[in-house]
């Protein structure tokens, strides 16, 4: 497997250290040890012997203890007949190429430089295009750029492309994305990637990020040092602490190597080298690859790769995040237009809806099944439709990301409304299969197609879901028979994806999740968010306080892992105290999950009900924010919330999600559903569902008759007549005055 | 019951920030207790009032505020020379007014080349307030940045939306960076997060949580700093151990309390300008009291009597 | 912090009688918790209840009474931990050899400076009368003429007891502060006080010296104290401030459990440098503070900087429904409507006010939440404004049809034109309020 990669590495390596040790020998015995070694402008000696070593190669002398390294982590070229080496070796002779290299192109500098030094761009008047080392002044100007992320990193191209315009192709996209494009090294028929642009009339410097280093394998090394300067100007890094600068330009100089054309062996050498920063190789020739992952991100050399696909690949395979500048459709787009109408006159088609039927689909497939950007429309396009006409529709996306989790798939679903209500003419009502939208007339007189529900969904999810989507293909369904074919799939997966969220318990989850977003106004207050217990706001489920800490791990959704129980009843972790206790600013000493008496959940402010201890009844009511009226604890709503709000853990009240009632976790530590003695009529009547279910499930399945509302009292009296009437459990359970 | 003086001990404590260079570097913050409580901890150093100068002034301003600066209001180097020569400034804040897109839009190198005259001119640290326009700031404060290289001065307000540009050209070029978040106490603590992360260290970070004028949500400022001292002292966050600042003149000066003349709003009284100057001097003392470690004010008055009162608490 | 509302509810009788008020035993336990209710309300609770409660609801720091402005019962150090109660209440000191003009200006002041904010009428509260004369008379005539003058409570300051007695009998009843008790006639100050209803400054060199003799103030009967520790500069007056606080939160020092003053126009004659100590003493925990004069210019600020200060932080200040004039708008000018959140009236009509366009301004009750909030909380949304832009009688004022709404909500526009009809025309206006004068200029 990657034994031919390594060995040719190694011996490419061995064939550079030997080369560059005679340069050496050569020059010293020319101008002698004392003569000064210099790249122009730079307070980084040669930078990536400096970087790595901290070695300052200031003369001709100063090279000869790097060589000495050289030798040192040079490995033999491996027998044929050994199943050693692997990458170890491989990496420690890559570096010493890169020390070679260093050396052989400062070498010319003393002959007297090649480079067009200190330019950003080569100019008509010049002999040659070469720009060589880049000088602290372009290195900072740049390098701010890969910090800041107007860049978002290089490719490192060597060799050639095919011809001039495949070469003109792959620079054009990897321009698009704002990629800079790091040039050196010819193949062996001498042709060169840099050459071919410049054939192709394209204008290569710094300034079109096509940067031409030099013709030779070892001019690759000033991408290198580049990268290397980088970590010691903007990563704060010390020279020759060499594990920090290889983390740094792994963790932040997003570069990767595309590899044109055959792969001679000093090449190999140098990639082995690379692949220590983290930086992977991307051949479009086929050889060996080196999969396993462990320094890179993800694959070290990855090969074969078509010259169309290479740019994406390279992306993926360095995970790299590309974002949208402007979105690409003919009309507006901002929050402005979020809540924009379009009446039957002004309509150009209805899409779905009451008349026709529609849906919108997001799940995700592999990597490899999705290509990012693609936009396709089966059926009839808007161009086809007559005013005031009506199709059904299928917004059909198919999502691929490293980090992507098949739960997130709902989540992204849900966003549809949101992103495609944004653009100026569209309307979009509902989700899933009631998705009812309208395009406006001048919607369409500016030039709107299908695909741009594409482009919209596309360049959104990557710039606000980016942190968990790496591709974005989308197909808009308006043919009848394709949308029903595909609607059908889709509810399967629905079905699957609702069984699979009540499946979720917190028994099989190590990891609950913290929402602090209140703490703006509740200083104190700290959501547990588990798989049975939502958000107290109701708008934040477990699976969406996990998406939200993947996209912003310093948001407000945290991590929490939970340890060893404590207490199961009351839903005690050690874990989640340790998390909750300082993260309320110590206001309590501890957290039940599950219990209303016994260090309930503080709440903030924005629940959507309280549930509240009826003593007299023994039993628990909920009321909820729509319901103004009278309850039997004494207080209304609003002064429930006044007393239980603020970020308090107040024993007898909880500020709980209206979902959370159907929870087998809701209040369980004092018995759960069976206590629920009284709720708002409304508010009853919407959890019916719920309510049956969990009655059946404890053995009261005439439950949802017992529970009293408004119209049976709003005072412990008149509703323990009613209670002892339908004979409610809650009567015969413990005392809950004992249980605190 | 016999009394006995009780002392609080904090095991963090805020982080500094230098800004300046050379000899005419300016430290602020390091305290290990709450604002002037010097019996509870280590004070190393005081608050800093930073004068402003605007490089274009709104002519709604009243004269009562005009009135110190009538002769340079048109030029803001001398602006910037008077308040540190005749008023005693010991810092400059630029208010880069100007690059408003919605005002006169003037362009980057135009800010860059003022900031460097401006930096020849004073012998003391200077602060560069972008006009507030998220974008048009990345794109001025980056150039600031880039043509004073090595000045360490202090840019900002760097927000969620631009930080990354501004925090990346302070990192390249050798400045620190005010890291501005609406008034909440989390936010704060992210926008540390997410500069600190591009690569700049905290000692170069200091925060902006929203300075609110007197009347105007002063007490939503006033809550959420004390909450970040806390934070830092009590509690030990490292995220929250950057001093804080506060741009205060501009939202002090256009209270309607401040803007309105007797003659439009009787009840307010005849004097003016003593509105305004203590207008601003209180909203001051409220965020000094909150955990301010540098002021950006600019009523010459307001300031004195701020300092009064910083240099009688520290004494 | 006392006991949670349902420790105390276990120790009511749990009958539900309705007497005290509260519909149950637990909601008068959760009012008596919050600090919103006496226990003395419930006629059935028992001794040892009674007992267990008061000492568990002993206010910390003592409320005293000051006419009719009550100082103290402040139960925190930072007011995010739950808010300051009793704002600070602001004297006026006049003298007896202050001329009668200079004491009728100044009682003027006290009386006519009032500022409307937020619905509240702000104002100074109490006047401070000094015997500097030494002479008792003069005091007595004094103290009679400002209880003919003024409405405010009164403090009495003399260091001569027979004037103290005379200014005492001249306002008993009126709840008057007898300025002050010392460490060596703390007893016949108390006695003082006592027979005519009045409260009592405690006054020494130091906290310490304070401490040690409030306790003979209340064993002589008078538990309404209030400290002076001595400060007589900045510096000192913060130390004893937060000393006394300490004192009485941390470690309950009954004898410091009381609110303070702060005669802060002893420590400067400057009246800028006064307004700076009074600033200080608002946020900084005094109970008290005496000035040398409520002139606008400076209670403007100071007043509004003590709202802010003792607004509860968990309840937010709110305006009125209803349509504000600013820059006095005629037919043609244009309608903003916004929440009735303070902030966010107050920023709005600054900015609106600052662009001199004249303008109406519709301030839609949604309970103190701002514009977002109000938004997702399902209160600043189409079907609930439509109904009340047409019952404000908006329409009546103007000759056009314009509503301008806040550029955060822009996503309700289409549903509110769709609510309002073609009555209006909904335009969505800017989202921060700072680029409302470029929008109403370009309109």
């Amino acid at each position: 497997m990657s034994k031919q990669v390594i060995t040719a590495g190694i011996r490419g390596a061995n064939v550079v250290v030997d080369r560059v040790e005679g340069k050496i020998n050569a020059a010293i015995a020319k101008f002698g040890a004392d003569k000064e070694v210099k790249l122009p402008n730079t307070a980084y000696y040669l930078p990536v012997i400096y970087g790595i070593t901290g070695m300052k190669v200031e003369t001709l002398g100063d090279m000869l203890p790097v060589m000495e390294k050289c030798r040192q982590l040079l490995a033999d070229v491996p027998v044929d007949n050994c199943w050693t080496p692997y990458l170890g070796p491989g990496l420690d002779s890559g570096m010493a190429t890169l020390f070679a290299f260093d050396m052989e192109e400062a070498l010319k500098y003393v002959e007297g430089s090649p480079y067009l030094d200190s330019k950003e761009d080569p100019e008509e008047t010049d002999a040659d295009i070469w720009l060589g080392a880049a000088d602290d002044i372009i290195l900072r100007k740049r390098g701010v750029e890969f910090v800041d992320g107007s860049a978002p990193g290089f490719a490192a191209v060597v060799g050639a492309a095919s011809s001039p315009d495949a070469a003109l192709a792959i620079a054009k996209e990897l321009q698009e994305k704002s990629i800079y494009v790091f040039m050196a090294s010819n193949n062996e028929n001498g042709n060169c990637f840099s050459k071919q642009l410049v054939e192709a009339e394209a204008q290569v410097g710094w300034n079109t990020r096509l940067v031409p280093f030099g013709y030779d394998h070892s001019a690759a090394i000033h991408a290198v040092g580049f990268a290397v300067r980088a970590a010691l100007t903007f990563g704060g890094q010390t020279p020759g602490d060499f594990k920090g600068v290889l983390k740094y330009i792994q963790d932040r100089v997003f570069a990767f190597i595309l590899a044109l054309g055959p792969v001679c062996d000093e090449q190999y050498a140098a990639a082995c080298g690379c692949i220590n920063f983290g930086v992977p190789v991307i051949a479009d020739t086929d050889f060996p690859e080196v999969l396993p992952t462990g320094v890179c991100t993800y694959e070290h050399v990855v090969t074969n790769i078509p010259e169309t696909e290479i740019v994406t690949k390279g992306i993926e395979v360095r995970g790299l995040k590309i974002t949208i500048a402007k979105i690409d459709i003919p009309m507006s787009y901002g929050p402005a237009f979020e809540g924009e109408r379009i009446k039957k006159d002004a309509m150009h088609v209805e899409l779905g809806g009451p008349k026709s039927f529609g849906f919108e689909f997001a799940y995700s497939k592999p990597l490899d099944e999705v290509e990012d950007g693609k936009f396709t429309v089966v059926g009839p396009n808007i161009k086809d439709v007559e005013v005031g006409g009506l199709l059904p529709i299928g917004i059909w996306i198919e999502l691929a990301g490293r980090k992507f989790q098949e739960d997130f798939e709902p989540i992204l679903e849900r966003q549809c409304h949101h992103l495609l209500n944004g653009a100026e003419g569209i309307l979009h009502i509902g989700q899933r299969d009631i998705v009812w939208m309208r395009i406006s007339k001048k919607a369409v007189e500016a030039g709107f197609t299908f695909e741009h529900f594409g482009t919209i969904l596309h360049a959104k999810m990557h710039n606000e879901f980016g942190a968990i989507v790496d591709k974005v293909q989308v197909t808009i369904f308006t043919d009848p028979d394709k949308v029903k074919e595909h609607l059908e799939i889709a509810r399967k997966t629905w079905v699957d994806r609702d069984n699979r969220l009540a499946d979720m318990n917190d028994e099989t989850t190590e990891t609950f999740y913290s929402c602090s977003l209140c703490q703006s106004f509740a200083p104190t207050h700290v959501c547990v968010v588990t798989p049975e217990r939502p958000g107290l706001c109701g708008a934040y489920n477990w699976l969406d306080c996990r998406a939200s800490y993947e996209i912003n791990e310093h948001g407000p959704n945290q991590p929490i892992a939970k340890g060893d129980p404590m207490d199961e009843r009351l839903g005690k972790w050690k874990g989640v105290d340790e998390f909750v206790v300082p993260a309320s600013g110590n206001a309590f000493e501890s957290f039940a999950a599950y219990s209303i008496l016994v260090d309930p959940m503080t709440s903030c402010g924005c629940f959507e009900a309280i549930a509240a201890c009826l003593f007299a009844a023994n039993g628990i009511m909920v009321v909820d924010r729509d319901y103004a009226g009278d309850t039997p604890c004494g207080m209304a709503f609003s002064t429930l919330a006044g007393s239980v709000g603020g970020g308090l853990q107040t024993p007898g009240f909880v500020g709980i999600s209206k979902f959370y009632i159907g929870s087998k976790k809701f209040i369980s530590a004092e018995g759960g559903i069976k206590r629920l003695c009284w709720l708002p009529k409304a508010l009853k009547e919407a959890s019916k569902d719920m309510i049956d279910a969990r009655g059946a499930e404890v053995g009261v399945p005439n439950l949802y008759d017992m529970i009293a509302t408004e119209e049976n009292g709003t005072d412990e009296e008149t509703i323990m007549a009613f209670l002892t009437e339908v004979g409610h459990p809650c009567l015969e359970m413990d005392q809950l005055m004992e249980m605190m | 019951m016999a009394f006995s003086a009780q002392t609080e001990k904090y095991s963090g404590k805020m982080g500094t920030l230098t800004f300046g260079s050379g000899d005419q570097a300016l430290t602020v913050g390091g305290q290990a207790s709450m604002p002037f409580a010097a019996f509870d901890g280590d004070l190393p150093n005081k608050a800093v009032i930073a004068m402003e100068v605007y490089d274009v002034v709104n002519p709604e301003w009243p004269a009562a505020v005009v009135e110190p600066f009538k002769d340079v209001i048109n030029d803001p180097v001398a602006w910037a020379k008077k308040n540190v020569e005749e008023y005693g400034a010991k810092a400059i804040c630029l208010q880069l007014a100007s690059t408003d897109p919605n005002g006169e839009d003037k362009d980057a190198a135009y800010a860059a080349d003022l900031v460097s005259k401006m930096l020849a001119a004073i012998s003391v640290p200077l602060i560069v307030w972008g006009s507030g326009a998220v974008e048009k700031d990345a794109e001025v404060l980056a150039k600031v940045c880039e043509v004073n290289e090595g000045k360490n001065l202090l840019i900002g307000p760097a927000v969620e939306e631009n930080y990354k540009k501004i925090a990346a050209a302070a990192l390249g070029y050798g400045h620190a960076v005010v890291s501005q978040s609406p008034i909440d106490v989390n936010m704060a603590k992210q926008m540390n997060i997410l500069i600190n992360n591009l690569g700049l260290p905290m000692d170069k970070i200091i925060m902006e949580p929203s300075t609110a004028a007197l009347g105007y949500g002063v007490e939503y400022s006033y809550s959420v700093m004390e909450r970040i001292s806390l934070a830092a002292l009590a509690q030990n966050d490292e995220k929250m151990q950057c001093p804080m600042i506060n741009d205060l003149g501009k939202e002090c000066w256009k209270a309607r309390e401040v803007m309105l003349s007797d003659k439009e709003e009787p009840g307010f009284g005849p004097d003016q300008e003593k509105r305004g100057v203590l207008w601003e001097a209180m909203t001051a003392v409220d965020m000094l009291l909150a955990g301010s470690n540098l002021l950006i004010m600019r009523s010459p008055k307001a300031v004195k009597l701020v300092e009064e009162c910083i240099n009688e608490l520290s004494a | 912090m006392g006991l949670t509302g349902i420790q105390i509810f276990k120790l009511l009788p749990k009958t539900n009688c309705k007497e005290c008020g509260s519909p149950t035993c637990l909601a008068f336990a959760m009012a008596l918790a919050g600090g919103k209710a006496e226990l003395d309300k419930c006629p059935y609770v028992s001794d040892e209840a009674k007992a267990t409660l008061s000492e568990a609801s002993a206010p910390p720091i003592r409320g005293v009474q000051i006419g009719d402005k009550k100082v103290g019962e402040e139960l925190v150090f930072y007011r995010h931990e739950k808010t300051f109660i009793n704002p600070t209440a602001i004297a006026c000191l006049v003298t007896d050899e202050m001329d009668d003009a200079e004491v009728d200006a100044k009682i003027n002041n006290l009386n006519t400076v009032t500022f409307e904010r937020v619905g509240l009428t702000l104002s100074a509260d109490l006047l401070a009368i000094r015997n500097s004369s030494g002479d008792a008379g003069k005091f007595e005539a004094l103290v009679n003429k400002a209880l003919g003058a003024t409405e405010k409570g009164l403090i009495l300051m003399s260091d001569n007891l027979d004037a103290l007695e005379a200014g005492a009998k001249a306002a008993n009843g009126k709840g008057a502060l007898l300025y002050a008790a010392t460490a060596d006639n703390c007893e016949k100050v108390a006695e003082i006080a006592k027979a005519n209803g009045a409260s009592v400054v405690a006054k020494g060199a130091s906290v310490e010296e304070v401490s040690n003799f409030t306790g003979k103030i209340v064993a002589a009967g008078v538990k309404d104290v209030v400290l002076d520790t001595g400060a007589t500069d900045l510096k000192s007056m913060f130390y004893n401030e937060n000393q006394v606080r300490r004192a009485a939160l941390k470690a309950k020092n009954r004898d410091l459990g009381f609110p303070t003053i702060e005669v802060i126009c002893d420590m400067t004659d400057d009246p800028y440098k006064e307004a700076m100590l009074a600033n200080v003493a608002i946020a900084k925990y005094a109970g008290i503070i005496v000035m040398s004069d409520i002139d606008k210019e400076r209670m403007l600020p100071l007043l509004v900087q003590r709202l802010n200060i003792y607004t509860d932080p968990q309840r937010p200040m709110v305006m009125d429904e209803g349509i504000y004039e600013i820059n006095k708008p005629g037919p043609d000018s244009p309608v903003i409507i916004t929440t009735n959140f303070a902030l966010t009236y107050f920023i709005v009509a600054a900015e609106i006010e600052a662009s001199r366009v004249p303008t109406w301004l519709l301030i839609m009750d949604v309970e103190g939440m701002s514009v977002l909030t109000a938004w997702s909380a399902g209160k600043f949304v189409a079907d609930a404004m439509a109904p009340f832009v047409v019952k404000s009688g908006m329409k009546e004022k103007i000759n056009h049809n314009k509503i301008i709404i806040p550029g955060y909500v822009a996503q309700i526009s289409g549903e509110f034109q769709e609510e309002l009809g073609t009555d209006w025309e909904v335009i969505i206006g800017t989202r921060e309020a700072s680029d409302l004068p470029a929008f109403l200029k370009g309109l």
